[in-house]
């Protein structure tokens, strides 16, 4: 069943300029896709329509059915509670330590102290960062803040989990650790698209990868049947 | 890095799924959210000592004007209704008046409307006051009795049962005047109605600037909260990104307002308190000098109260200018 789809969606922006054009596609429940395409092709501003933070000129954005573009801004902070976000530069609180970087997205759900902290412990613990909870991110190394930028995607167990540039900062050893825990988390149900212009590091993930070029999608190729990792 | 049975004991076994609700229900929840923003802003409060302190003493300052100026109002009514019992005319015979002349004055007066009563001093009785009130009496006595005859003059005091305005008091004091055997008429509350026209008249430039004033304590409020705004960007857009609602992307700053504009309350109180102190010895001295004893009133837990209540509300309502100013600010990072 799609979970995530886009119908005929093109952005122009104030300049003239379209940041995607006619983009058709949909995305199965608990899969695991890539996007890729050089800077400038579209990618983000497909994540963000994602994320509800911009609206398709045309066209329709669904997520498991809903118009995303049509949320008020009541039904938007719910609807992105279940969308988790890893960012390359990870945009952490400098100011707050891992563990409440991690704990933002359940301290605004109301969940008690004792419940933030033992899933707070738990998310830190999948990411290998257990003993770095009273850091702060300026005490961690970049591939550690990209860690603590996952936990904090996942800690509230999201249903999709969105990924631009997610190994944009980090070498090839710690990228294919990132892209491991992607896929563990796809296993686990969640749907995850992860835009990246690295198409040495995806090409060998087994997974779907759509191609942009220009703001329009030119390449759909599917996963091969034993996708191997 | 973490395999995949790690994963599950970390999240799945931890339950970290999206959907459940506290158990503590929606009200506790509610306070917990406040209290946790509380404690945020009095960090970041704390954090920046000294341009939290500029922003209360500026607050303050806005606040401390209207604020002497109500207890100003409340003190010059007090004043007022103290005074106005005594309002009247004395009409001070001439030495060689008649005691027709003077009993025709007496009935004259007590057929002007508005005066409640007429009270006449006869020359002796004159005499025998000044003798009385006078601590070298055996001077006086001595004095008279070189000069032979009383030199005091007939005189009556006459008391008004209404505020009436001085011009009102002045067209009666120049009408007893012409009359036959009328030496001179002086109004009481001469000095007192000019200083009630200058206290309306500063009351009125004072309320301006008043309004003035309050409205700066909002652009101050105003100034700080959007200063936070800004310093605050990032982790609005994060709390955007990860779905707080705009009531809790707002609510730190009007935390912020609160604080700013209740501390700016605090200490337009102690501006107040220190300025009252100041001037209560020399306010007492001026009003002995004109026989006249008043306690200043007004800063009472009341007023206190309403300082603090006012400071609130400025800073809130900066807040929420801010807040609305910068509405773009929830966007997510891009």
């Amino acid at each position: 069943m799609a979970l995530l789809q886009l119908q005929h969606v093109t952005r122009r922006f104030d300049n003239g300029q379209e940041g995607l054009s006619d983009v058709s596609l949909s995305i199965e429940s608990g899969s695991m896709v890539f996007l890729t395409g050089h800077s400038g092709a579209g990618k983000s501003t497909l994540l963000k329509m994602l994320i509800g933070a911009e609206a398709p000129t045309t066209g329709r954005v669904l997520v498991d059915g809903s118009d995303v573009s049509q949320l008020g801004p009541r039904q938007m902070p719910w609807y992105r509670r279940q969308v988790g976000i890893v960012l390359q530069d990870h945009n952490l609180l400098e100011d707050r330590t891992v563990f409440d970087n991690v704990a933002l997205p359940l301290r605004i759900t109301h969940l008690p102290t004792k419940d933030i902290a033992r899933r707070v412990r738990g998310a830190l613990s999948t990411v290998d960062l257990s003993d770095k909870g009273g850091l702060f991110p300026r005490h961690l190394s970049t591939g550690e803040q990209q860690r603590v930028g996952i936990a904090r995607a996942v800690v509230n167990r999201p249903r999709i989990i969105l990924a631009d540039e997610p190994t944009g900062n980090l070498d090839p050893y710690l990228s294919r650790q990132v892209m491991s825990l992607f896929h563990q988390f796809s296993d686990l149900g969640s749907t995850v698209l992860v835009a990246s212009h690295d198409i040495d590091l995806i090409k060998d993930q087994g997974c779907r990868i759509l191609h942009l070029s220009q703001g329009a999608l030119v390449q759909d190729t599917a996963a091969p049947p034993e996708a191997s990792r | 890095m973490a395999g995949d049975a790690k994963v599950r004991d970390g999240l799945v076994a931890e339950s970290a799924l999206t959907g459940e609700r506290p158990k503590g229900g929606r009200l506790r929840a509610w306070f917990a959210d406040h209290s946790r923003v509380a404690s945020d802003t009095s960090l970041f409060v704390s954090q920046r000592l000294m341009s939290s302190f500029l922003v209360w003493l500026m607050v303050g300052v806005a606040l401390t004007l209207p604020g002497l100026l109500w207890i100003a109002q409340s003190n010059a009514q007090t004043f007022n209704q103290e005074w106005q019992g005594s309002a009247g005319l004395t009409v001070y015979m001439k030495l060689a008046a008649s005691e027709q002349l003077i009993d025709d004055m007496e009935a004259r007066l007590n057929r002007e409307t508005g005066v409640e009563r007429v009270i006449l001093t006869t020359p002796d009785q004159a005499l025998s006051d000044l003798l009385e009130q006078s601590d070298d009496s055996m001077f006086l006595q001595d004095a008279m009795t070189a000069v032979g005859s009383n030199p005091l003059p007939a005189s009556f005091a006459v008391v008004l049962n209404d505020g009436r305005s001085y011009l009102q008091l002045d067209a009666l004091s120049r009408n007893l005047s012409a009359q036959t055997g009328v030496d001179d008429v002086v109004i009481e509350m001469t000095w007192l109605e000019r200083l009630r026209d200058l206290s309306d008249l500063a009351n009125r430039m004072g309320s301006a600037l008043s309004i003035m004033l309050l409205i700066a304590a909002v652009l101050v409020a105003f100034a700080s909260v959007r200063l936070a705004i800004e310093s605050r960007l990032g982790e609005l857009r994060v709390l955007a990104l990860i779905g707080a609602t705009p009531a809790q992307m707002r609510r730190p700053f009007l935390y912020f307002g609160s604080a700013y504009g209740i501390g700016g309350g605090v200490t337009a109180i102690m501006l107040i308190a220190v300025f009252l102190n100041q001037i209560e010895a020399p306010l007492r001295s001026l009003l002995a000098s004109y026989r006249a004893g008043i306690d200043i009133v007004g800063f009472t837990p009341g007023f206190l109260l309403a300082i603090l209540l006012v400071g609130w509300f400025l800073g809130v309502a900066g807040a929420l200018l801010a807040l609305f100013q910068r509405g773009g600010a929830d966007k997510p990072p891009s």
